[in-house]
């Protein structure tokens, strides 16, 4: 099977190169064709994407993009059109993650980017959505208009499917040309979207791109920077790192490096009757995209005093994650990821012998690890579903071994009452964490959230003041004046 | 049985020629009841996969322990104060290094020197030496160093030499040495880290010098060179040490040790790379599926694990973080398994450890 990959704007007779990345599962093969543009051909398709993007997107309303966004949505959460098949068909392939994990995690992330959620999105950053149409009063007195940059370049990394549309609907709604780089993990869904966003609103045809280089290409992406108003990066912080030195200047960088987040529960949420649905919720967490995401959990916070102890909620989890493997295996690990589980749940297991309190629960060839554990350090696991069971008495416990990890902190995923989760949330805000959120949610954060604590549209945007004294100082000039 | 029997037994067994299947398989059966029995994590370990004395009926059942183990517990038959010597392992987790005891360097002796004789040396009896390493005295915990010390000790000629300076390579002797070397046209040696070998290409590369090392000369170098200033591809590297040295690429050989085993494997030079590495008769390698613990077809890419009978006071059977593949009588070694980085944004071990090192932004 073959796929061409990827989305281009309208740059004339070129022929263009493609790279073709090869991805297998049980068997089945697909070649993946996915754009690689000379220099030349790169900066034609920058300048075509400016120019279409401030004739066209500048120029339309705030309320006609959600729409069209919504309806290119629509598409794809329609499990009968042709884009939502391909869809379901090839990202199992391209990922590995199970055919129907994939079709609701797909359906529910989508779900997000519908009008109403948009409406959220956009008044959530910026209070007032006519700010993107025209200039607003404002109380102080003059007005003030957020204009998006002109161009946007989206580097994407990693293997979750359709994540991309984060930040790449953030740079519809602004109104800014879009260009996105594929990862070679997941090369697929970003260029799906902008074809079903072409297909419902020709005329935005010219006004994105999402092409394919090899991340880390210096001269490419040195080239490529240079063009770009903002560049949203994703990944590790060495690859962050190493793109900031390729980015000049006068070019915003917005990295989003790799995160580690975690599940804290009460003693409220293990009576005998709640433990259950609990732990039910904690796999999910833990399956959803086998832990790849900077929101899985890696460790699981349980409190003590509740009907159900902490180790034997470690013993619910552990018989969780294995029906969920039942229902949604785990993707096929390769050699190095399965040598890496196998290794990690062995050192786990060799430790626990000076630990009797310690427990490591399911074997090796089981496709899940749970550890329990008490005063354990703050560490992430393997990922892959392994995860770790850790007891504690009081929150003001926990805290200090996440404490120097504050930069990389991201979710919580809380379960208790609601003066619990006030006191906690305010805790850990305090340490880092940027997100709280349900248990059974913690892979799918809501619309309009802050990513890491920034904001989705206020980053990308400028705001343009009229001050007070322009507006009344040109009131000298009018025709009209006496 | 006792450390005493089994040590004699030992001694026997790496001075005989071969070993039969049986002979050895009987052999791991004996010294995995031995370990077993006195050593207190790994029957804990073993319990755990639950595997007992009763259950493992061949050398391949002897549940094999992760390298890693070596730096959580203290993994020893005889109490470790009483050692002879212990060795560091090179890695680190978290700033703590694992330990190997050994209560009596007997063994590990002449396990390395007569494999070393029969691997490197071959039909030659001495050479002189010259090593691009610290000695046991600067770093007496190094397995390596040890190694070292006693190729030179036993098959070094008087005029071998270490060829360390305070800073690193010390360039002038090496050249000297090397010199000699070419105008006596007497065979010479030169073993030592990969990493050294790295450095010294650099080094001769900006004075503009290479040499022509007299017929019989060789090379030995062991280890990796990863995270030196410039990434090296293996075929590189010996097309390099060749080309430098003027030593044929068949005598270059690598030595492939790990802190946690008592023998050392060998190729048979590095023409072409990866090189097939096998190891002595007392030592046996199998490339399995890390889940599973099956041994993979051959020709198919797996975890290799070492059988070393010479691992006496410790655990006989190790499981690597390397990647290997079966062929014909020895295995290609494909590298190790780096902390795999996560295939979507969450972060992987190493960089977390890093995040909490660096100071904040």
């Amino acid at each position: 099977m073959r796929e061409r990959v990827g989305y281009l704007p309208d740059i004339g007779e070129e022929i263009i190169e493609t790279k073709i990345l090869t991805f297998t599962r049980k068997g089945e093969v697909l070649e993946v064709e996915a754009p690689l543009l000379t220099m030349k051909q790169m900066q034609l398709v920058t300048e075509k994407v400016k120019t279409a993007s401030s004739e066209v997107l500048k120029n339309m309303s705030i309320t006609e993009i959600i729409s069209i966004i919504d309806t290119a949505i629509e598409v794809l959460l329609d499990r009968h059109s042709t884009y939502r098949k391909k869809a379901e068909m090839l990202l199992p392939i391209v990922t590995g993650y199970d055919k129907e994990m994939i079709r609701l995690g797909l359906t529910s992330f989508l779900k997000k980017f519908r009008k109403h959620e948009l409406q959220r999105f956009v008044v959530e950053d910026l209070g007032n959505p006519l700010l993107l149409d025209d200039f607003q009063p404002r109380v102080k007195r003059g007005y003030s208009k957020a204009v998006g940059p002109e161009l946007i370049l989206h580097v994407w990394a990693g293997n979750v499917p359709a994540l991309p549309l984060w930040s790449l609907i953030s740079g519809l709604l602004v109104k800014s040309g879009n260009i996105g780089k594929v990862s070679s993990a997941e090369p697929l869904f970003a260029g799906l979207f902008a074809q079903v966003l072409v297909e419902v609103a020709p005329q935005l045809k010219d006004c994105l791109a999402v092409v394919w280089w090899k991340g880390g290409d210096e001269a490419r992406e040195k080239e490529i920077f240079r063009y770009s108003d903002v560049v949203v990066g994703y990944g590790s912080n060495t690859s962050l790192e190493s793109m900031s030195r390729r980015i000049p200047v006068t070019t915003r960088f917005l990295p989003f490096g790799h995160k580690v987040s975690f599940g804290v529960i009460s003693n409220a949420a293990l009576d005998s009757r709640k433990a259950l649905t609990t732990a039910h919720h904690a796999a999910f967490d833990i399956i959803q995209f086998d832990q790849q995401g900077c929101y899985s959990p890696h460790i699981f916070y349980v409190r003590k005093g509740g009907n159900v102890t902490p180790a034997e909620f470690a013993q619910y989890l552990a018989q969780e994650l294995e029906s969920y493997q039942k229902r949604y295996p785990r993707r096929t690990l390769t050699l190095e990821e399965m040598t890496a589980a196998v290794h990690w749940r062995n050192q786990e297991e060799v430790t626990s012998f000076s630990n009797p309190a310690k427990q490591v629960f399911g074997q090796t060839d089981h496709h899940w690890t749970v550890v329990y554990e008490e005063g354990a350090a703050f560490s992430p696991t393997c990922s892959n579903r392994t995860v770790k069971v850790i007891a504690f008495d009081e929150i003001e416990d926990i805290l200090p071994s996440m404490l120097p990890y504050r930069k990389i902190l991201q979710s919580a995923g809380i379960a208790a009452a609601p003066k619990e989760l006030f006191r906690w949330a305010e805790k850990f805000g305090n340490i880092g964490v940027t997100r709280i959120t349900a248990l059974g949610k913690m892979t799918s954060p809501e619309a309009g959230w802050h990513h890491d604590g920034g904001f989705n549209l206020l980053d990308l945007v400028q705001m343009v003041d009229i001050e007070h004294s322009a507006e009344e100082y040109a009131e000298y000039f009018a025709a009209y004046v006496d | 049985m006792e450390q005493q029997q089994i040590i004699n037994q030992l001694l026997t067994i790496l001075q005989s020629d071969s070993l039969s299947n049986d002979e050895f398989n009987q052999n791991a059966l004996q010294l995995f009841a031995y370990q077993f029995t006195n050593n207190l994590p790994y029957r804990k370990f073993c319990q755990q996969k639950g595997k007992t004395i009763r259950t493992v009926k061949s050398w391949k059942d002897i549940p094999a322990v992760p390298i890693n183990a070596f730096k959580e517990v203290a993994l020893t038959c005889t109490p470790p104060e009483e050692a002879e010597r212990y060795f560091m392992t090179s890695g680190t987790t978290q700033g703590v290094k694992g330990k190997h005891y050994h209560p009596t360097l007997q063994v590990w002796n002449l396990s390395m020197k007569t494999y070393f004789k029969r691997r490197f040396m071959k039909e030659t009896e001495k050479i002189r030496m010259g090593i691009l390493f610290p000695t046991e005295e600067e770093m007496p915990n190094s397995s390596l160093a040890r190694y070292l010390a006693l190729a030179k000790q036993e098959f070094g000629t008087e005029e071998s030499h270490y060829l360390l300076g305070d800073n690193g390579i010390d360039l002038e002797r090496v050249i000297q040495e090397l010199e000699q070397a070419e105008h006596s046209g007497e065979p010479f040696a030169l073993l030592g880290a990969s990493f050294s070998f790295v450095h010294l290409f650099e080094e001769l590369a900006k004075i503009g010098r290479s040499f022509q090392l007299p017929a019989g000369s060789k090379i030995l170098d062991t280890g990796g060179f990863k995270n030196q200033s410039k990434e090296w591809e293996l075929d590189e590297f010996y097309h390099e040490l060749s080309r430098v040295l003027g030593v044929p690429r068949k005598d270059c050989i690598n030595m492939y040790g790990m802190t946690e085993l008592s023998s050392q494997l060998y190729d048979a030079g590095n023409e072409q790379v990866p090189s097939i590495k096998s190891g002595p008769h007392w030592l046996k390698t199998r490339i399995i599926h890390p889940l599973t613990g099956e041994e993979v077809a051959e020709g198919e890419r797996g975890v290799i694990v070492h059988c070393d009978l010479a691992n006496y006071n410790s655990v006989s059977s190790i499981l690597t973080e390397d990647l290997g593949m079966k062929v014909g009588e020895g295995f290609l070694l494909l590298g190790r398994v780096q902390g795999t980085e996560a295939k979507g944004c969450s972060i992987a071990v190493e960089e977390f450890i890093k995040a909490a090192t660096e100071p904040t932004r």
